[in-house]
This record gives structure tokens, C-alpha cells and sequence, in this order.
């Protein structure tokens, strides 16, 4: 440990991160249980795994969601870190609106709204109008928690570096950057999180042969959702666990979020 | 400043505030202002909305569905009890997520990115089956309710259900939001000089009052982006009392969305949207104001 | 390391860019090849079907029979409502073949022109079907629609937990008198449905399930406030998995869900069965028909199929996955005998009679009976 943490920061940390992955480990638990309904714990198989991948459908609606959340989350993030740096540095009037609405405004009045928009402007509803509609509810979780980050740094660092004589480009580049790293991905797991988990606003923006994830789940709810779902669910996580750990072997600094 | 300086300053502006701002307007505002326009036009006949022109010429506009607001009080009922559960919600989010936060930022770097990723990873897997956990753990069978109801029945009170009750949508709440609470606080309190703690215990502060007076004034902004991003979805949501909320555990979002589905009333549900977003839009800019930092901490 | 980290996402966005394109070519592909192909092959239609579908409401067999049969490829995509179809058609979807409304959301899609008529020269197998469930005052002559399969809501219950408590359920009274249902108050959940708890109160009190009299909704409403006090929740999601774990004693539900939940509280070695009966004083009748979509990409395929499940033998199928009713005469020797045995499925000629389906409810009355569904879930 850097510092030495105060004992109830721990136990609380502790806590909160039991209250995390309780249910995680029902999730991962009951993806091996022999029964259709998630409710009783009845006996072990792995029989739902196998039908997972007999289960075209649900393959292809799981690489569409993590396609979807990686492009979303990419451009979200590059946008919403312009965002959030001209909010944090600029006098705007309009941005700041523009960039909470989303957060505020019911996911079914923008699920309607993209909907009848795209179709307006004859968009053709599929994965792009579903990966277009996140970026622009993910906007504003990066460019709130970028502003923040900015809001608590340094400026006089800035200031020396524009003093040494570094354009204003420059200054961005190698010290305002690198100092709100750990905001800005802070803010794109939140936007891939967000993605990959929407059901509103992909329901309503989805053509009539796209599907994600969440698509094919939330249809299940008033049927069944059997583990099948849970195994997928645990199948997903160990997934992006693995996609992280390869690209932190890589690229040994990507998730160095300071030096 | 000199003339150069002031356009290049501006350029600087639109070169960084413009893309947003423009993808922003189209796939934001354009379609949501599409919506606005809703709550002035009438119903269609089978939902959805009636055309802009009616048969005879005449406009298909009226005023009226915002005055359907203020005929029943239970609208505003809704409001308010919606505004206490995201309420609870953001101070509990505040109370769990500080500590994660804290421990986060001042673990040694190699065990900081792993510890962070522990956070969100659950949320990577899917809303509805986490819930389905919760309605499990919270079953009457199970040890929780079992323990809770074995200390109610040492004091002869009789078992409570923790399903579908006002408790089980408040801890699903507080658990589908809490990273968005963590993440913004950690990547405040990161930032934070351990060297201003350290002076700060030399000149004899307790361990209360460092908290007090260095750490938490320092940590604001990320309290207030975290609270934001707790408060404001938590305040719209559906899904949450849709699945574990009792009998009378609905929120504005259940009615909302029974709008645009059950009743078929795209105007009235687009009516309530912007209320809740103004108002939510409203609190937001309340609590930015007074979040304020009153000194200046450098 | 800013750099590498750049260098490590770009390269992630590319990759994925790549995929997505190879993903839209997957999509375009068939659509493409849909086109000439419906035009030159009048004989045998072919292609990509869209099906917007309940989920779990066609056998994976009928899927494989089918694409095997046409050399086609059905496309499903799911809703869970009917009200989520007709708002997504209400915003400008289209792109469906085939879609399954329930009938009074059929009737808003007739209304609204979004269906195309069928051509009955390419349906032959109608002749299959159970002469009750055609010619509808919805859809006289089967204009638009063909049956496909149907539900009932009705009361469903633990039959071990009913008897401790000295209930035996036979009509709607154990859920909407206070007396009966307050015997195993925090345990009955019924449908998170304005539609089907005030037609359930309606049926209750005596009243025709279509009403439009205020007055009447006005007593509904009133009926059903007193009864919510007994009610653990309005769920129309889960209660099927909280009644197969012993949680949930008592719920107003839709046949399939009491099927299912039975068969899974059986499977989990429960000492209780999930038993549901037709309320005595009458249910509501849920059908399910398929349509096809005014601008549908491929409406030769889309008849094709529609024939299809019209043969005994793929109409059956379904029943025998979820134990729905079935309205085709010659599926009825391909069903299992348990499903066929089932009372709340295929009841007698005179229970038959009470089963009433749903009509369109003007705006008016909806916006009514909206309002005191907010209310009743609020106080």
C-alpha cells in the first residue's frame, strides 16, 4: 500500500465489494443449475453451456452487443472528453444542456424519438442506428466524470508548460492528458458498460434483424430466463476479463493510469 | 490579450467543443425536440401520434396535456416519492462507494487497475440476471431474510418479506448504480496530494478532521459528478420497481413508460418526460451551486 | 505510454470496425439475394424470412423443418408485449415478414393499414383450422390474419398451500375478495396488465370484459383497491419462477406460465404442484395470430410460412414445447395427451363458451382506465 488506509475505509471497502459480487457469484453459481426457472437450486449440469452454443441466435446477439459497446464506448470517449475539457475550460451555454439531457431524459421517450428520427431520414435500422443512438447517451457520462477530473488539477502545470513555450495543442497532449487519463477511463468503462446493457433505446432502434444481448434476454422475461442466460452472462465476463489481461500484456501501459 | 490570441483562442473552442456539440445536435436534440413537439400534438387514434393536420384543415394541437398533469395529485405524488428513492439511493451509492474509492486511489499502482476493474466487471454481465440474483438472495428461504426475521422474532415482531417491498427496489437501486458513483469519485480522489495529509497531521489534525477539512472538500466535484450520475437515472428509472416493487412500489418512469405502452398516450408520456427532466435538469443545477467549494484548496 | 495506450485503442477500433462490416455483410447478403430470387422463383419462395415473435413461441424442429423445406432462413427477432410491437411500428419500424399479435392488437393493425391481406390461394391449409377461432368480427372472411395459438388468462395456484389455508379456487373470488385472498395475504401476485386485471375484475363483478361504461371501471377500480392490500405485487415477469420455488401461492397468469411453472417445480422435486383452473364466472382468451407486414420484404416466403404452420404436424409442435392452445383441428392428434388433458388449455364446449377475447378499447377509455391504473398502483 502507498499510505496507509484508515481500518474502516477498508472494512467499508470490503463490504461494498461483497455487496458486488454476491450476486455474481448467484449468477455464475446458478448458470450450472438443473432447472429452467432462476429461483431453486436443484442440481448440477453443464447441459445449459452446451445448449449455449448449440444457440446461434444468442452467439450472435453477444458479439453484437460487445461490437456495439466497443465502437460506442470509443466514440463516446473521444467525445466526451472534448466535451468535458470545454465545459470545464470554455463558457458554454448550449454544451452543458446538451450533455446532461441525455442522462436526464426517460430512455423510452429517446427510444421513440431516435426511432421515429431515423426513420424520418431514412436511416436504415441495424447495428449502426443502435452503436449511433449509444454514443449520444454515453456522451455525457465521460464528459461529467473528465470534468470533474479536470475541475481537481493543476493548472499551474499547464501554465509552466505554456511558459516553456509548448503550443496550447502541445500542452493538451503531454500534461493536461496524461493528468485526466484515469478520468477519461474512468468514463469509457462507464460508456461500455452503459452500451452493453441498454435494452430501451436498442429495442426501439434495432431494425428487424438486428439483435443484442440484452434484446434477446429482456424477450425471455415473460417466458423463462433460464440459465442459459446466466451462462452466457458468466461466459461475457471471463471473456472481457481475458481481452483486458491480453491487451495489458501487449501494451504493458495501457492500463497504467499514472506514472 | 492581442487580437491573434483571442481568435486562436476561439478556434481552440470550436475545435474542441465542436464535434460533440454537433453529434449532440443531431442525435440528440433533433429527435427529442421531435418528442417536445409530441406533447403539444393529440393522440393518434391507435396510439402513436394523430397527424399534424386534421381532416378539415385544422391544426392537431393543443395545450391541454400539460393541464392533465395538475388534474390528479397523484402525479406529483409520484414525483416526490420518485425524488426520495433517488434521493436514498445517492446517499447510500455515496456511503458505499467512498471507501472503494478511497481504497482504490491510494492502493500501490499494480493493484490499482485490478481493484477498479473488480468494480465494474459485474455490470458487464446482464442487468435482468443480476436482478434475478437479488430476488433470489433477498427470497424468504434464504439466509438473509431468515436472519433478518430471526431478529424480528426475538423482538415478537412479525416476519417481513424483503420482496417485492420499498427495501428490496432501494438495495437493487443502490447496487445497479454504484459504480457510477465509484468511478468519478476515484478518479478525483486519485489526484488528491498525499503531501497536503501529511502537513496536515504534522500541524496535529485527527484523522476526523483531516477527512473533514482536506480530503472531502477536495473530493467534491467527484461527489457531485457521482450523485449526478446516480440521482439523475436513478429518479427515471423503470425496470427496478417494475421487478422487485411491491403493490404501490411504482416511480414517474413505470408511468412514463405505461404511456407510450399500455395507454397509448405518446403526448401525455412525452408531457411527463419533460417535467421529470426539468426537474431533474433543475436539482442538477441546485446542487452544482451549492456544491460549490467555498475556499479555494491548493 | 499515452501513446502505446492510443496506438493499443486504435487498433481495437479498427478491429472492430472490420467486424462490423463483415457482420453488415452477413446482414445485407440475404437481403440482397431475398430480392431476385422472390421474383424469379414464383414456385418455391426462398430467401430470409423476418419473424418479429414472442421468444420461446416456435419449436426449434419447426425452424429446422421449415428453413430445411425452403432452403430459407428465418431471421427471429423477439418483443414481450404487444404494446412494444405496436409502438415500435407507431415510430416507422417495418422490415418484418411475419409478426405475432395477440387479437386486440391485430385489430389496431388492421385499423391501421400496417398488415397486408393475405392471398388464401397460397394458404390451402386453412381448411386445418377450428371453424370457432376464423371469421372474427375483428377480421371477418381472415382477411389478414391467420390463428396461431392461444392462451387463457386464468387463476393458477400451489395446490399443497391452497388446501393449509383452506382455499379452493374456482373463480375469481379468491383473488378480488379480501376475505379469501388476505388468507395468504403477501403470496398472490396477479398480472402487471391493465388489459387483463381489470378484465379479470370486470368478469368478476358480472360485467362484459369489454366494457366502456365509466361507472363500470369506475367499481372495477374500486374492487381491485380493496383486493391489492391481500396482493404481493402486479408481476407478469417472474411470478412463474417465484411460484415453481414455493414463494408465490396464488397469481393471476396465462395458462403456458402455470404449464411451465408446474413442470419446473416437478423437475425441482417440489412437494407441490402449480395447478390453474378457468374461473367459474368466465377468462379471458388470449389468441396469437400471424400477420404479414405491409411493406414485408419477402411476403411469397411470408405465406409460404404461414401455410406451413398451418400443417397439423407443425402446428402441434408449439403445444408440445409450452403447452399453449392450439387452434388447428388436425394438430389435436399430434399433441401430447398431458397437454391435451390440461382443462385451462382445452376446456369443455361449455367452458368454452366463457372464454371471451379482448377488444379494442376506444382512446377515451383507455386514457380512463390509465388513469386509474396509475392510481391504484400509487395509493
Amino acid at each position: 500500500m502507498n499510505r496507509a488506509v484508515p481500518h474502516w475505509v477498508l472494512a467499508g471497502a470490503v463490504a461494498a465489494y461483497l455487496f458486488l459480487y454476491l450476486p455474481l457469484l448467484v449468477v455464475v453459481v446458478f448458470s450450472f443449475n438443473d432447472s429452467k426457472l432462476n429461483a431453486e437450486w436443484v442440481g448440477f449440469t453443464t447441459a445449459w453451456y452446451a445448449k449455449l452454443f448449440r444457440n446461434g441466435e444468442m452467439l450472435i446477439a453477444a458479439r453484437n452487443s460487445l461490437l456495439i459497446a466497443l465502437l460506442a464506448s470509443l466514440v463516446s470517449t473521444v467525445l466526451g472528453t472534448m466535451a468535458g475539457f470545454a465545459l470545464h475550460r470554455y463558457r458554454m451555454r448550449v454544451l452543458p444542456v446538451l450533455v446532461v439531457a441525455p442522462i436526464a431524459i426517460p430512455e423510452i421517450l429517446m427510444g421513440v424519438a431516435l426511432l421515429m428520427f431515423f426513420v424520418m431520414f431514412n436511416v436504415t435500422l441495424g447495428l449502426v442506428s443502435i452503436t449511433l443512438s449509444h454514443i449520444a447517451f454515453c456522451i455525457g457520462y465521460v464528459a461529467l466524470v473528465v470534468r470533474a477530473r479536470l475541475a481537481g488539477m493543476d493548472e499551474s502545470l499547464v501554465e509552466a508548460a505554456r511558459d516553456c513555450g509548448a503550443t496550447p495543442a502541445a500542452a493538451f497532449r503531454f500534461v493536461t492528458l496524461p493528468l485526466i487519463l484515469p478520468g477519461i477511463i474512468a468514463g469509457s468503462l462507464m460508456a461500455f458498460t452503459l452500451s452493453i446493457d441498454d435494452f430501451v433505446i436498442t429495442f426501439f432502434t434495432a431494425g428487424a434483424s438486428a439483435s443484442t444481448l440484452p434484446l434477446q434476454i429482456y424477450s425471455m422475461v415473460k417466458i423463462a430466463v433460464t440459465p442459459e442466460v446466466n451462462a452466457i452472462s458468466t461466459l461475457l465476463l471471463i471473456l472481457t476479463l481475458v481481452l483486458i489481461t491480453v491487451a495489458s500484456r501487449i501494451a504493458p501501459g495501457l492500463l497504467r493510469m499514472n506514472d | 490579450m492581442s487580437g491573434a490570441t483571442q481568435s486562436s483562442q476561439a478556434r481552440g473552442k470550436w475545435l474542441v467543443a465542436g464535434p460533440p456539440l454537433i453529434y449532440l445536435i443531431i442525435f440528440f436534440a433533433i429527435p427529442t425536440l421531435l418528442m417536445v413537439a409530441a406533447s403539444f400534438r393529440l393522440a393518434g387514434e391507435f396510439g402513436g401520434l394523430a397527424p399534424l393536420q386534421s381532416e378539415n384543415g385544422g391544426w392537431n394541437l393543443t395545450f391541454r396535456t400539460y393541464g392533465r398533469f395538475f388534474e390528479s395529485p397523484i402525479y406529483l405524488e409520484l414525483f416526490f416519492k420518485s425524488f426520495l428513492y433517488a434521493l436514498a439511493t445517492t446517499v447510500l451509492c455515496l456511503a458505499f462507494a467512498y471507501p472503494v474509492a478511497w481504497l482504490i486511489a491510494r492502493s500501490a499502482k499494480k493493484y490499482r487497475d485490478l481493484l477498479l476493474l473488480l468494480v465494474i466487471l459485474p455490470f458487464w454481465s446482464n442487468f435482468l440476471i443480476r436482478v434475478y440474483a437479488w430476488m433470489i438472495i433477498l427470497g424468504p428461504e434464504w439466509a438473509l431474510a431468515r436472519a433478518i426475521n430471526g431478529v424480528l422474532g426475538l423482538f415478537g415482531i412479525a416476519p417481513v418479506t424483503l420482496m417485492f417491498s420499498p427495501v428490496a427496489v432501494i438495495i437493487v437501486l443502490v447496487y445497479v448504480h454504484l459504480p457510477f458513483m465509484v468511478l468519478p469519485l476515484y478518479a478525483n480522489l486519485e489526484k488528491h496530494d498525499p503531501a497536503l495529509l501529511d502537513a496536515a497531521r504534522d500541524l496535529g489534525a485527527s484523522a476526523w478532521q483531516r477527512f473533514r477539512y482536506v480530503t472531502w472538500p477536495l473530493s467534491l466535484p467527484g461527489v457531485f459528478a457521482g450523485s449526478a450520475l446516480v440521482f439523475i437515472p436513478a429518479f427515471g428509472i423503470f425496470a427496478v420497481p417494475d421487478l422487485v416493487g411491491g403493490t404501490d412500489g411504482i416511480m414517474i418512469g413505470n408511468v412514463i413508460k405505461q404511456q407510450f405502452l399500455e395507454a397509448r398516450d405518446w403526448p401525455f408520456g412525452s408531457v411527463l418526460s419533460i417535467v421529470l427532466t426539468a426537474s431533474a435538469l433543475a436539482l442538477t443545477g441546485l446542487a452544482a451551486l451549492a456544491a460549490r467549494p467555498r475556499r479555494s484548496v491548493t | 505510454m499515452t501513446w502505446s495506450t492510443l496506438r493499443v485503442l486504435s487498433i481495437a477500433a479498427a478491429c472492430a470496425a472490420l467486424l462490423a462490416a463483415c457482420g453488415k455483410k452477413e446482414e445485407a447478403a440475404p437481403a440482397k439475394s431475398a430480392a431476385p430470387e422472390t421474383k424469379a422463383a414464383a414456385a418455391t419462395p426462398t430467401g430470409t424470412l423476418n419473424l418479429y415473435n414472442w421468444n420461446n413461441y416456435i419449436a426449434p424442429e419447426t425452424i429446422e423443418r421449415f428453413e430445411k423445406q425452403f432452403n430459407a432462413k428465418i431471421v427471429q427477432t423477439y418483443f414481450s408485449d404487444n404494446e412494444e410491437l405496436l409502438a415500435k411500428l407507431a415510430a416507422g419500424a417495418s422490415g418484418y415478414d411475419i409478426m405475432v399479435p395477440t387479437s386486440n392488437a391485430l385489430e389496431v393493425l388492421i385499423r391501421k393499414g400496417d398488415v397486408q391481406p393475405l392471398d388464401q390461394t397460397k394458404l390451402p391449409n386453412l381448411k386445418n383450422m377450428k371453424p370457432e377461432f376464423l371469421n372474427t368480427s375483428f377480421d371477418p372472411g381472415n382477411k389478414f390474419s391467420v390463428p396461431y395459438a392461444y392462451s387463457t388468462t386464468v387463476v393458477g395456484f400451489n395446490d399443497k398451500r391452497m388446501k393449509a389455508a383452506g382455499i379452493d379456487p374456482k373463480g375469481f373470488e379468491v383473488l378480488f375478495d379480501p376475505k379469501i385472498a388476505c388468507k395468504v395475504k403477501g403470496h398472490v401476485t396477479v398480472l402487471d396488465s391493465p388489459d387483463e386485471v381489470f378484465s379479470a375484475a370486470f368478469i368478476y363483478l358480472g360485467f362484459d370484459p369489454n366494457t366502456t361504461r365509466n361507472e363500470d371501471y369506475k367499481t372495477a377500480a374500486e374492487t381491485i383497491k380493496k383486493a391489492k392490500g391481500c396482493w404481493a405485487a402486479f408481476n407478469s415477469s417472474s411470478y412463474i419462477k417465484e411460484l415453481s420455488a414455493g414463494n408465490i401461492w396464488l397469481a393471476l397468469g396465462y395458462s403456458v406460465d402455470f404449464w411451465q411453472a408446474n413442470q419446473d417445480a416437478a423437475s425441482a422435486k417440489q412437494d407441490f404442484k402449480i395447478v390453474s383452473v378457468i374461473p367459474s364466472q368466465g377468462a379471458v382468451l388470449s389468441v396469437d395470430n400471424m400477420v404479414i407486414h405491409k411493406s414485408a420484404p419477402n411476403p411469397a416466403l411470408a405465406h409460404a410460412f404461414i401455410n406451413f404452420m398451418m400443417e397439423g404436424k407443425n402446428a402441434a409442435e408449439l403445444s408440445n414445447l409450452i403447452g399453449s392452445g392450439n387452434a388447428n383441428a388436425a394438430a389435436m392428434e399430434f399433441i401430447k395427451p398431458e397437454v391435451k388433458a390440461n382443462l385451462s388449455v382445452f376446456p369443455d364446449a361449455e367452458t368454452m363458451k366463457k372464454l371471451k377475447q379482448l377488444g379494442l378499447l376506444p382512446a377515451e377509455q383507455r386514457q380512463e382506465r390509465g388513469r386509474l391504473w396509475t392510481e391504484i398502483k400509487v395509493r
